[in-house]
């Protein structure tokens, strides 16, 4: 390829951010969102233990607690927890295979700013006033016009639309750049685990996301052009919507989960100074709890109705799942077996989870058998159950994967003092919070009600699990904390800051060049990195000689593309109703917000479509000066 | 890298041009096969109905062999990944279909 003379415009400062098509500074963005929305949904959380903390308390009114409680769900999925995962899936995957950057820059800025906006919107609800009330299920007939009038749910089914678009456009970008982008010699046999994690969370975003999509379009229609899919008078099905609903919903706990199996995998062998036990299994296991996720939906209805050989069968195809996740517990296990066990912050985290995950594990055993379920049906039960496994599963990972690989985003070490003092902060809350609710489930509390009368047994175990919540909200704060004072100090992380790093992302500096790989390296088995280093090399082979490397343009484009898709949001939900302001009514009613958001949109794919950028290079020389590894 | 990319961008305009002809043949094809049809449903006066509705099966079967070989590369080797992937989405897409016929509607 002739290396045209075409110089690139640089931006600086908050244009390089709106701008970035860079894998590392998008999984930045997309860790200040989804810690933004993390901490909204723990407000929201910490408001509903408050209300719960004595019986007949009136901190909120019903309505309130309604909207916090489907709030605090809706947001914690979707604009929370799953961010922070594409945070670090896109700051580490890249790295762990050896690549430049992902196998779609220009997507993966899309794909971070469709989210954004779909969460601003869903949040922009409390200052509008109308809330989303229905759960973070969203069931019909509750969540039609007739029982929910105003525009909360819009705000739901709009919002996640045009959020779950940015997920559904990672996760295929995820797909295509391990499928064609790994190093020379990474075949996926040596794959690290956190990438298989990635890759099997991404294939099943393929798949469970579509089923999402087509649910939310569908009661959309219901309810902003009159349709009459859940309609039952005029031959809708509520209980369509259900089953639409958790078709996407189970692979969604386990698009949750896996990335965290991932983390902790690579988390553990690398404190335990040892090679992951069972790698293969580990894998087949990954696989194999994808594709069982699939199959066990109707365990979320066993109460509807569906007759006693579907509740047999699904109840069989969810204990199942114990297997392969049984498997995983033991390779971890085994894996600190006779292990050079350091306890840093992220290894405490990791160690903390595999306890916490079990008993979700145990709980989730207990669900799955129908009989049994009719009696935990909709009580603290299951709010225990799904706690232990997002909370102690998937959050404990989370801040486990953060303080592992914190110095390869940003170049500062967080403090390990503080990081243990807040592990154990943040997991004595948890356990405090949740444990008891198993029991409050068992004497018959009922979620997601707003209040309880004294003297039923409910009153010390609640005022437990609120100091619990309190517990793990100050325990945040001191993450936060931590992440402050460390970003004052200087950027002087060493390319492999824990000293016993096994895989690819430790062979570059902290935080790695925008082209990550100054040449491209050589794998010569799994944990590449660690076998170098036991062979007694100081760096990789390079796979290929030092040349020049092609980079991708910055665009704004993603960024309008996503505002467009903002406005039109809002033009459709107040598309029909009355407005005193008669300009205001003429835009809205007429759909002409809508059809401008949508210009907006299929303007800036167009333009992207007919502006062919070749991207620039960065030459040999440039390379030369920077020096450093890799 | 820059030698690579060269490599690639070549082995890509022959690999095209080798396709070509048989994918021009399968478009033709593919027509041809949309025009009976849509002549069968034209000709429903003259023509018994069952004949008609397994024809159109039939051709609908052809289109969906064509589909796959030809344009989403079925028939090309080193496609494993890709057949896996439509395998899956098969896979869950006839587990809503299950649902909704037995579940939601009968």
């Amino acid at each position: 390829m002739a290396h045209t003379a075409h110089t690139v415009k640089r931006y600086t400062g908050i244009m390089d951010w709106l701008t970035t098509v860079d894998h590392k500074k998008i999984g930045i963005l997309y860790l200040l969102a989804g810690g933004l929305f993390f901490g909204i949904g723990g407000i929201e959380a910490i408001l509903i233990r408050i209300q719960l903390i004595k019986p007949l308390n009136d901190l909120v009114s019903e309505q309130s607690f309604n909207e916090l409680i489907t709030m605090h769900g809706t947001t914690m999925i979707f604009l929370g927890v799953m961010p922070i995962i594409f945070a670090l899936m896109n700051a580490i995957v890249p790295l762990q295979i050896g690549a430049r950057d992902v196998a779609f820059p220009f997507l993966n800025s899309l794909g971070f700013w469709t989210f954004l906006f779909g969460g601003l919107l869903l949040n922009l609800s409390w200052i509008v006033g109308d809330v989303p009330d229905a759960g973070w299920t969203s069931y019909v007939p509750l969540a039609n016009t007739e029982y929910s009038p105003h525009h909360g749910v819009d705000f739901y089914t709009i919002g996640l639309q045009i959020s779950g678009l940015g997920t559904l456009l990672g996760g295929i970008n995820f797909l295509v750049t391990i499928i064609n982008m790994r190093a020379p010699g990474m075949t996926y046999m040596r794959m690290p685990m956190f990438t298989w994690a990635s890759f099997i969370t991404s294939a099943l975003i393929l798949f469970a996301f579509p089923a999402i999509t087509v649910g939310l379009i569908l009661l959309m229609f219901d309810r902003l052009f009159s349709g009459n899919f859940f309609n039952v008078a005029l031959g809708g099905n509520p209980v369509l919507w259900q089953h639409i609903f958790w078709i996407f919903g189970h692979p969604e706990v386990y698009i949750l989960i896996l990335p965290a199996f991932g983390i902790i995998s690579d988390v553990l062998s690398t404190f335990a100074r040892k090679r992951l036990f069972g790698y293969s299994s580990m894998v087949f296991a990954t696989i194999l709890i994808g594709f069982l996720g699939f199959m066990v939906w109707a365990h979320h209805m066993f109460t509807v109705g569906l007759g006693p050989v579907a509740n047999a069968l699904f109840s069989i195809a969810t204990m199942l799942i114990a297997v392969p996740t049984g498997i995983k517990i033991f390779n971890w296990i085994f894996t600190l077996w006779g292990g050079s066990i350091k306890f840093t912050a992220a290894n405490l985290y990791a160690i903390g989870f595999i306890p916490t995950f079990v008993m979700g594990g145990v709980t989730g055993v207990m669900l799955a058998s129908a009989p049994a379920n009719f009696q935990f049906h909709d009580t603290y039960f299951v709010v225990a159950h799904f706690h232990y496994v997002i909370v102690g599963g998937l959050v404990l990972g989370l801040f486990s994967g953060l303080h592992f690989w914190w110095p390869k985003m940003f170049g500062r070490t967080l403090y390990e003092g503080l990081g243990k003092a807040t592990f154990w902060m943040f997991f004595i809350g948890f356990q405090l919070t949740f444990f008891v609710q198993h029991f409050l489930g068992l004497i018959g509390m009922p979620r997601r009600v707003a209040t309880y009368l004294p003297n039923q047994g409910f009153d010390t175990m609640n005022m437990i699990s609120t100091v619990g919540a309190i517990m793990m909200g100050i325990g945040t704060l001191m993450f936060l904390w931590n992440i402050f004072i460390t970003s004052r100090q200087p950027k002087n992380a060493s390319a492999d800051p824990w000293e016993d790093g096994r895989t690819l992302e430790w062979t570059i500096p902290s935080p790695p060049p925008e082209y990550n790989f100054k040449q491209t390296p050589l794998v010569r088995g799994y944990d590449a990195w660690w076998k170098e280093k036991m062979d007694g090399n100081k760096e990789m082979t390079p796979a290929e000689p030092l040349a020049s490397i092609h980079m991708p343009s910055p665009t704004i484009l993603p960024f309008f593309m996503s505002v467009g898709l903002f406005i039109a949001g809002f033009g459709f939900m107040y598309g029909r109703d009355p407005f005193d302001n008669a300009i205001l009514g003429f835009l809205f009613n007429n759909y002409i917000v809508s059809i401008i958001g949508l210009g907006i949109t299929f303007g800036c794919m167009f333009l992207r479509s007919v502006n062919d950028d070749p991207g620039y290079h960065i030459e040999v020389e440039e390379l030369e000066d920077k020096g450093g590894r890799g | 890298m820059a030698s690579q990319q060269s490599a690639s961008n070549h082995s890509n305009r022959r690999h095209k041009h080798e396709g070509r002809q048989k994918h021009i043949v399968a478009f033709i094809f593919s027509i041809v096969l949309s025009l009976i049809a849509f002549a069968a449903v034209a000709s429903v006066a003259e023509v018994n109905a069952t004949f008609i509705i397994i024809l159109l099966l039939v051709m609908a079967v052809l289109q969906v062999i064509i589909q796959m070989a030809y344009w989403m590369h079925m028939k090309d080797k080193g496609h494993l990944l890709p057949v896996v992937f439509m395998l899956g989405g098969a896979f869950v897409a006839l587990t809503c279909i299950v649902m909704a016929l037995y579940w939601v509607w009968w």
